[in-house]
């Protein structure tokens, strides 16, 4: 293998840090290779894709140890300009990282910048836009592009510089599943066909799985382990160690394999896991437990929806026909596309938007009867991004903020205060700057800040974005906590998987009205429904819809723990593939 | 596009087709003239002339006329501002004693009984309008028909220093996206018991003031970011680059540029000879 | 650090990015966008006046103060021409908008200089004078307004003036850069007083040349024109307040010639 990436005891530290964040890394990548990087947030995963080109030290500064070759040339000794010319770099947030005006533009930006002369700049947009499927989108302003395209045009102007790697930092994290896809079909492809090398940082497990060739697990700066999909993913104790989540199917084989089923090889792709499956479900039998569905709500309807419509001012239909009713007490998981209208829809029940026709009531009465201010008091809206609702020098004033705003007397404000940072502990920080604290925390503060006000209804949109698995299921820990005191919960997210622990009802929306309104056991078993608006149900429904067919009976299974409790091996010979 | 980017006529023209520079200079020329003239009839021309140009460039009538009337109550406050009490200075202009009325409020008015509004003054508020408008929209007519790329390409062939023309452009790119933030901060704030409309004036300020801090920050924190990327794509801000776009002068760029200034010159002769363009010329 | 790597230790050239006086290209880029976005944001003034200003004038010190004079300059002037350019309705005169931005920045950002840049205020302190001189100067001398209404009429401008001579300009500028919260608001709002009201001044001076509006405008601004300018200022000093407050908790690296 003739390795274009070389890393050779990668130490590093950043300035004003006491410690390394980078600890003697050594590995290589050979050409035409796919390598995943894995690990929680905090391991290093993103600082060592800057070193890939020499961003860091040569930006950051700090102390650098051993040495990284990438095409042979080290990157510290070349500066980060001729180094950016062999390194294509794609980040996380689309926004930011897109800074010209048009689609072209963007391309041509890099190029420009190493002196390539019009003509050839010329000769290549055309190219790396056919590559990355965005043709005839020259002259496209960014803000008419989906976030989905927003990162393909980040990976055609890397490619426009023609890199010998290509490196992407969780480039699909922001994005909604359909985004995603599209990226990872993308970079796959540019792997596969043009025989582009790529190194990927990514917390999606199952994708990885199924494009890397190698993974790299990162932990505390260290690389822990470094090997195939299967080497890395098929030991789901090493991963859970780290607060790392492995692919479903590698879960539910671990789990079967616990429970004394031998499973040779834990499969980590859908296929090979399929087949395993029907192995043992020959050899086996399929025991599907008994399943509840939630008991239904007899509290009546506290949210009411009846046949709304809502066109934006710029004519755009963002709702149509749309009739609901959320019941006291229920956890309802909202899903769909970006622009499907799942932020337009909670946005009625704030007073935010008012309907172009239909009613919206909440408690019965009309909303529009009531101030935004007024409804504040009874649903709680946690929006997608804490910082834009962040206003405040300190955590107990952020928390304090509402409370005062709605003239709570002075003990009161102080009484609320202090359990709303207790409960999300956050009381030793209470004197601390917002800012000051890492993204995860600035969540926290915000959903203290709104349970101050002791709202009935919590509505948490996307609260998981950006958020490792260990951070996402802290958050949602918090919404059942709150659930099991009697509010109701609505929840939107991209992230189906992490949802069966917690919600009992799903709405599925699409194109601006609801696909689907179903407990949560029969919607993510519509797995044709739910694809055609291009959500990919959880592996272990998937798992859970193949032993239906095997066994001709409807199993509604949800995770993978209770995939693996269903198979049954009387006799420990049978051994699955 | 949307109103968060610049505007652009549908049509070509004799303006699409300059380049951005002939029309800086063309607008220099227009803006000095406006500013200078004080003539009402020397100045409707020009701003006559100007928003002829607008429609001929294929700027829309519609466009024009929402920002005339945006404008109207200011433009009728300078009329009756003028009108009653600009005396002493279009006394001195057309040195004239006396001035004369245009019509005079009944004595019995309250407060403003007998006051007299001067045909003078409402000349004088007629120039100030004209200057107004002309200085206005002569920014339509250079901005909503000329490419971004090549107003660009243009400033750097001006010499404007490439640095300068890279904060416009990704100003330009970037400024959207912060107006959209503003509204989900606003959003946000409204959510925490805000109620605006129940405030008082000062209380009021300080909330809207609030705003600005989670944009700013935000935009900082941000700026960490677009510096990675900046470095990523071989920025060093050097002007020693090459660009996509290019920036050429015609043979009718520099006939617009040398126009520009012969009238620019004219306009100077004829003011300091024969007092074309003073307030008092053809009074 | 508690371990040693086994990789050799190497030297580093930091290079660091593209920058402007010392201040990171990419600040003045989002702070230009900032000042471009606020520029749409109108903060209708106090009752009575009808009048609006956009928010955009309430920061152009606070721009001067994070990126230093040139930078902050920059910043402000590029963030009105893009107001400006994408909706030319919103402003009087063009220029005298660009100008005044331009002015707030520098103005601010020269405040605390010191080394070679010790008497760049004075340059803002010249140029100040002369504009108040043309402003009154026409007024008095050619429209034949009274001394009187426009000294009353000029109170927030050579206020602003007179505070950015006199050595309370480099008090602002030290509370300002102090760890006292109290100071710090209190230098905030003079700061904002005396550099906004520059900006005023500049721009005023250059609207005026076309407006020329008479003796009872003169009157009528004496009243509103210090409330709408203390509006200003308050809200200069509560943005800057917390943003300066939430700048020192992210650690975010300075501009070289920031004042905060």
């Amino acid at each position: 293998m003739d390795p274009i990436l070389v890393l050779d005891k990668v130490s590093y530290q950043y300035p004003r840090s006491p410690q390394l964040v980078l600890r003697d890394i050594s590995l290589q990548v050979g050409r035409g290779e796919f390598l995943g990087l894995i690990g929680p947030t905090g391991a290093g995963k993103s600082t060592l894709c800057l070193a890939l080109n020499g961003i860091v030290p040569q930006f950051y500064g700090g102390r650098f140890f051993g040495r990284v070759a990438v095409a042979g040339l080290d990157s510290l000794e070349h500066p980060v300009s001729e180094m950016a010319r062999h390194v294509g770099s794609v980040f996380q947030d689309p926004e930011t990282q897109l800074i010209s005006t048009s689609v072209e533009n963007e391309i041509a930006f890099a190029l420009e910048n190493l002196c390539v002369p019009s003509e050839e700049i010329k000769a290549r947009i055309p190219r790396v836009l056919a590559a990355v499927r965005l043709e005839g989108m020259e002259r496209k302003h960014p803000h008419e592009l989906s976030g989905g395209q927003k990162q393909r045009l980040a990976i055609a102007a890397a490619l426009a510089m023609q890199p010998d790697l290509l490196v992407l930092d969780e480039p699909t994290s922001q994005l909604d599943p359909l985004g995603a896809q599209e990226v990872f079909a993308v970079v796959h492809e540019l792997n596969r066909e043009l025989g582009m090398t790529i190194v990927m940082a990514s917390h999606a497990a199952e994708e990885m799985a199924e494009h890397a060739d190698r993974v790299a697990l990162l932990s505390a700066g260290r690389l822990v382990r470094i090997g195939t999909p299967a080497e890395v993913y098929g030991h789901p104790e090493l991963l859970e160690e780290r607060t790392l989540r492995p692919p479903q199917v590698a879960r539910t084989f671990y789990l079967m394999q616990q429970r004394g089923v031998l499973v040779r090889d834990i499969p980590v792709r859908l296929r090979p896991a399929l087949d395993a499956l029907d192995t043992l479900s020959r050899d086996c039998r399929i025991d599907p437990p008994t399943t509840q569905q939630p008991p239904t709500q007899s509290g009546g309807a506290l949210l009411s929806i009846r046949n709304l419509e809502y066109v934006y001012p710029d004519g755009t239909e963002a709702l149509r026909d749309v009739s609901l009713d959320v019941g006291r007490g229920e956890y309802v998981l909202i899903v769909g596309q970006n622009g499907a209208g799942k932020t337009t829809l909670v946005k009625h029940f704030l007073g935010l938007l008012q309907p172009t026709s239909g009613t919206v009531a909440v408690g019965g009465t009309d909303v529009r009867q009531l101030s935004v201010s007024e409804l504040a008091r009874s649903i709680g809206y946690v929006a997608q991004n804490p910082n834009d609702q962040i206003f405040n020098s300190t955590v107990g004033d952020e928390v304090a903020f509402a409370l005062r705003n709605l003239r709570c007397p002075l003990n009161e404000v102080e009484e609320r205060t202090l359990a709303g940072l207790q409960a999300m502990g956050l009381v030793e920080q209470r004197h601390q700057h917002p800012l000051s604290l890492p993204q995860g925390d600035r969540t926290r503060i915000v959903i203290a800040a709104i349970l101050a006000m002791r709202p009935e209804v919590l509505i948490l949109d996307e609260p998981t974005t950006g958020q490792d698995f260990q951070g996402a299921r802290f958050i949602l820990d918090i919404s059942r906590r709150l659930h099991q005191t009697g509010k109701t919960i609505l929840v939107i997210t991209h992230h189906l998987y992490l949802m069966p622990d917690y919600a009992g009802r799903v709405i599925v929306m699409g194109k601006g009205t609801i696909l689907l309104d179903a407990p949560i056991r029969t919607a993510y078993h519509q797995v044709d429904l739910l694809r055609s608006t291009f959500l990919d149900p959880p592996q272990a429904v998937l798992l859970a819809r193949h032993l239906s067919e095997r066994v001709g009976q409807d199993i509604p299974l949800l995770t993978p723990r209770e995939v693996a409790d269903c198979v049954v091996c009387d006799s420990p010979e049978v051994q699955a593939p | 596009m949307s109103k968060l980017g610049l505007q652009s006529v549908g049509r070509q023209s004799l303006f699409t087709r300059l380049d951005f520079r002939s029309k800086l200079v063309m607008v220099a020329v227009i803006s000095i003239l406006a500013f200078v003239w004080e003539s009402p009839i020397a100045g409707t021309a020009l701003a006559l002339s100007v928003i002829t140009a607008c429609l001929l460039a294929g700027v829309k009538w519609s466009y024009l006329k929402w920002v005339i009337q945006l404008t109207m109550p200011f433009f009728i406050l300078l009329i009756l501002t003028h009108g009653f009490w600009n005396t002493t200075q279009v006394k001195l202009l057309t040195s004239r004693e006396v001035l004369r009325p245009l019509f005079t409020v009944p004595r019995n008015w309250w407060l403003i009984g007998g006051a007299s509004m001067s045909v003078e003054g409402v000349l004088y508020a007629i120039n100030v309008i004209s200057k107004m408008l002309t200085l206005v929209l002569v920014v339509p007519l250079a901005v909503f028909t000329t490419d971004l790329n090549n107003m660009i390409v243009a400033m750097v062939r001006a010499r404007l220093p490439y640095k300068l023309v890279f904060i416009f452009s990704s100003t330009l790119r970037f400024f959207p996206l912060l107006f959209e933030e503003v509204q989900s901060i606003v959003e946000a704030q409204r959510l925490r018991g805000l109620a605006v409309e129940k405030m008082g004036p000062l209380q009021r300020v300080r909330v809207y003031a609030r705003v600005a801090v989670p944009l700013i920050l935000g935009a900082m924190a941000r700026s960490q970011q677009l510096e990675v990327v900046l470095q990523s794509r071989a920025f060093t801000g050097s002007p020693d680059r090459t660009y996509l776009h290019q920036s050429t002068l015609q043979s009718v760029d520099y006939a617009v540029m040398a126009l520009s200034a012969i009238l620019l010159v004219l306009a100077a002769a004829l003011y300091v000879g024969w007092g074309v363009g003073k307030f008092s010329w053809l009074l | 650090m508690t371990e040693q790597p086994s990789g050799e230790e190497r030297e580093i050239k930091v290079l660091g990015g593209a920058a402007i006086d010392g201040a990171p290209l990419a600040y003045v880029v989002v702070l230009a966008a900032v000042v471009a976005g606020l520029a749409f944001i109108p903060l209708s003034a106090v009752i009575g006046s009808g009048k609006s200003f956009p928010m955009s004038q309430a920061i152009f010190p606070l721009i001067g103060w994070i990126l230093g004079p040139v930078a902050g300059a920059s910043a402000n002037a590029i963030g009105a021409l893009i107001g400006v350019l994408v909706a030319p309705h919103t402003t009087t005169v063009p220029a005298a908008t660009i100008l005044g931005a331009f002015m707030g920045g520098f103005g601010a950002g020269a405040m605390a200089g010191g080394g070679s840049r010790r008497r760049w205020w004075l340059v803002v302190g010249v140029v100040g004078l002369l504009a108040y001189a043309a402003y009154a100067g026409r007024a008095v001398l050619q429209n034949g307004v009274g001394v009187v209404a426009v000294i009353l009429g000029s109170f927030i401008d050579w206020s602003a003036l007179l505070l950015y001579l006199l050595p309370t300009r480099k008090m602002a500028a030290r509370w300002i850069g102090g760890q006292d919260l109290g100071k710090l608001t209190a230098g905030l709002f003079l700061g904002t007083w005396m550099v906004a009201g520059l900006t005023h001044l500049v721009s005023s001076t250059i609207v005026y040349y076309v407006l020329n509006w008479p003796a009872p405008v003169w009157a009528a601004m004496a009243p509103v024109a210090p409330i709408e300018h203390a509006v200003r200022c308050v809200v200069g000093t509560v943005i800057g307040a917390g943003v300066i407050a939430g700048l020192r908790a992210i650690g975010l690296v300075k501009a070289k010639f920031a004042a905060y």
